[in-house]
């Protein structure tokens, strides 16, 4: 494994304060840029992203062109709360009604390729509690001023919020180094250079994001790496340090349940690659157990595998955006 | 003077329409971290926003008050001072990220004084949208070391080392709005430190109980006769000691304000306090440690002083009610030193002191507008009468 890329593709946020700069090239290039925030039951921090992002790189200096909120059917104030505030909320459900419906955040995004307009578009999850515009300024700036960098994902430390207003100093990124990271050594070492691949906050091209298909729920960070490594190389994507994320801590159960969906995306793919031949299909149902009145009882989870097309591949945005078959 | 009254009402409005910018100097400001004496990481937040905000001179002093520089048009008129204190009560392991609802903010420190700072590095951004320029210069600044055992060191030696007069000054305080603070009591900020050995050979069960030697203070101070005229008062605020609730605490802290219209009258109740303490501790053979850990000079602007007076008609014009009360705050500071100023509250809020505190949003735009009319009161001359 060579490590060149660690060096030159790894960038700080700090790297890219400059926004009027970022500004004056997005206008030179004749960019639109979208941010996009999927959402269910975001209702303690939704609000604080847009006021954020729109006062800081919209109000202030004009670097985004949209803020688009998808949401999956919260049942809180999510959605009451980002129109307020002056976002373009969309119900999932809504976009390209034809369509079997499903819920998760990878459908979301893919149905958000539908509704935004930018050439670029930045995804961040809409739970983040210490949110500042680096995290939008700081993915943007790798994508606009290097050419070949087609694809940004963030790192960070993670402090966890634990209890009553408390913060523990560091932690989280289990699924990382126990699942992702042992899967990336033994079959893509080049990709272990990412230092966190599950990251939820990520920029690209649209022409990089409509190309490729996007699994339904958790394993759309995983999938979205090895599809454009397979389709385009390690080279246009870049990591960038946004320094602190906050995010809500999850039990174990629930890291269990994104670790299986994880493994299944990442089963389909190097099966797809020929890495591996498996002799019979796996199975759609993570069993976990909890102990009730003294008895073991099955949770049973259910995960089928779905993936949407690339959106390129959809009639009806093709003809929306123009794009000839 | 013009009719610069007449004009506020028209503020609201605008001031409201950049509000996302108005929350996110709140949040950016509030979300840092910055108890008192490790205001440092605010400070330096509180300078780059300025700078963002292209405010003509960012600086610290040689206290490390960070302090923003808006320059007047006249050249010579004394600057006016509008500051606001970045330090709050939680610690550095408090989660101090912020919730908003479509009226409310809530977090740890939002209402003392996060909302304060953050509505003062607004300003810029507001004068600008509202096309204001001031004769004198503004000087924005936020003071660190100010509340408890800060003892207001940041406005103290801010004030001290600034070399030229002062024309006047407004303090921010999160809330209430409708708050109007024109003068300041006397005040002495002490703590008594009880401490019991446990190397003197005393067995466990016989050893004085710590908490029960800080009770007795607190009943002999209850027992002390305060005046009517002038008017004094103690304020028992913390008392603090203990392990576990089976073991004799052999340590323990109370801490009281004594506050009176009277310095005269603060240092007498002041001197009772300390027989008091001596008496006890020798009465209980235990180390008590009378420890002044702040104080202030009354001091007080005139109901009629012009300040007070355009104070008065900017609130009315905005249909606010007035509340006077005494301020030991910044206000004192500059007061003492025969400056003009007022403290005013920005919104309403609850649990001030609390991890989920909350202010409201929507008249915040009222408060900032009030401020502006003052400065521009002061900006015309208000505080310029011998």
């Amino acid at each position: 494994m060579k490590n060149s890329w660690l060096i030159n593709n790894t960038f700080h946020y700090s790297d890219f304060t400059d926004i009027q700069r970022l500004i004056a090239i997005k206008k030179k290039k004749n960019l639109t840029i979208s941010l996009c925030l999927p959402t269910l039951n975001e209702e303690k921090t939704i609000a604080k992203e847009i006021i954020i992002m729109k006062s800081e790189l919209m109000t202030r200096n004009p670097l985004l062109d949209e803020i688009v909120v998808i949401d999956s059917g919260s049942t809180d104030n999510t959605v009451e709360v980002a129109k307020a505030f002056g976002a373009d909320v969309y119900d999932a459900d809504e976009i390209l009604p034809n369509f079997e419906k499903f819920k998760g955040k990878g459908e979301n995004l893919w149905k958000s390729l539908f509704v935004t307009k930018g050439d670029i578009i930045v995804y961040l999850d809409a739970d983040i509690k210490n949110i500042h515009h680096r995290f939008a300024y700081g993915l943007v700036g790798p994508l606009l001023l290097n050419d070949n960098i087609k694809y940004a994902k963030a790192f960070y430390d993670r402090p966890i919020a634990i209890g009553k207003n408390k913060i523990r100093p560091t932690g989280g990124g289990r699924v990382t180094e126990l699942v992702i990271r042992p899967l990336f050594s033994l079959f893509f070492p080049d990709l272990t250079q990412i230092i966190q691949p599950l990251s939820g906050e990520y920029a690209g091209y649209r022409e990089i994001f409509d190309k490729i298909p996007f699994p339904i729920g958790y394993g759309i960070e995983t999938s979205m790496i090895l599809d454009i490594c397979e389709k385009w190389g390690l080279d246009v994507i870049a990591q960038v340090d946004l320094e602190r994320r906050v995010h809500r801590n999850q039990n174990t159960k629930a890291l269990g349940k994104m670790s299986f969906v994880i493994l299944k995306t990442f089963l389909n793919r190097i099966k797809k690659l020929e890495f591996i031949d498996l002799k019979k299909d796996t199975f759609d149902e993570m069993i976990q157990y909890n102990l009730v009145k003294n008895e073991f009882q099955p949770d049973i989870f259910n995960v089928d595998g779905l993936e949407r097309p690339p959106m390129i591949e959809i009639s009806e945005y093709r003809k929306k955006f123009k794009i000839k078959k | 003077m013009d009719n610069y009254i007449d004009q506020l009402p028209s503020f609201i409005e605008a001031i409201a329409s950049i509000k996302e910018t108005i929350i996110t100097n709140i949040v950016l400001m509030g979300q840092v971290p910055s108890p008192t004496f490790k205001e440092k990481k605010r400070g330096q937040v509180f300078l780059d926003r300025l700078a963002e905000l292209q405010v003509d001179e960012c600086t610290t002093d040689g206290y490390r008050n960070p302090i923003g520089v808006i320059r007047g048009t006249s050249g010579t008129q004394p600057p006016i001072f509008v500051v606001a204190h970045l330090d709050t009560f939680f610690g550095t392991d408090i989660d101090h990220n912020f919730k908003i609802d479509k009226n409310l903010i809530t977090g740890p420190g939002i209402t003392d004084n996060s909302v304060g700072v953050g509505v003062l590095v607004s300003l810029p951004e507001i004068f600008r949208l509202l096309n204001l320029r001031f004769e004198s210069d503004i000087v924005i600044a936020g003071v660190i070391q100010s509340i408890g055992k800060g003892n207001l060191r940041g406005i103290r030696h801010l004030i001290k080392t600034w070399s030229t007069p002062i024309r006047g000054a407004v303090c921010i305080e999160g809330a209430e709005l409708g708050r109007l603070s024109y003068y300041s009591d006397g005040m002495i900020r002490c703590e008594v430190h009880c401490n019991i050995s446990t190397i003197d050979g005393w067995e466990q069960k016989f050893r004085p109980n710590a908490i029960l030697v800080l009770n007795e203070i607190i009943n002999r101070i209850m027992e002390l006769r305060l005046p009517q005229r002038p008017r004094c008062r103690v304020i028992i605020g913390k008392v603090s000691g203990g392990f576990k609730h089976g073991v004799i605490p052999y340590d323990g802290i109370l801490g009281f304000e004594i506050q009176g219209v009277s310095d005269k009258m603060v240092k007498s109740v002041y001197k009772d306090i300390k027989d008091l303490v001596a008496g006890i501790s020798h009465e209980f053979e235990v180390d008590l440690d009378l420890r002044t850990i702040g104080n202030l000079s009354a001091a007080r602007l005139k109901y009629n002083h012009p300040l007070v007076k355009s104070a008065f008609a900017v609130m009315e014009k905005l249909e606010l009610k007035p509340i006077s009360s005494p301020s030991e705050s910044e206000l004192s500071i500059f007061l003492a030193k025969k400056i003009p100023a007022v403290t005013l509250g920005i919104t309403h809020g609850e649990d001030y002191h609390h991890p989920y505190a909350h202010i409201e949003i929507e008249p915040i735009f009222t408060g900032i507008t009030q401020i502006i009319g003052v400065l521009m009161a002061i900006d015309r001359g208000a505080c310029d009468e011998e």
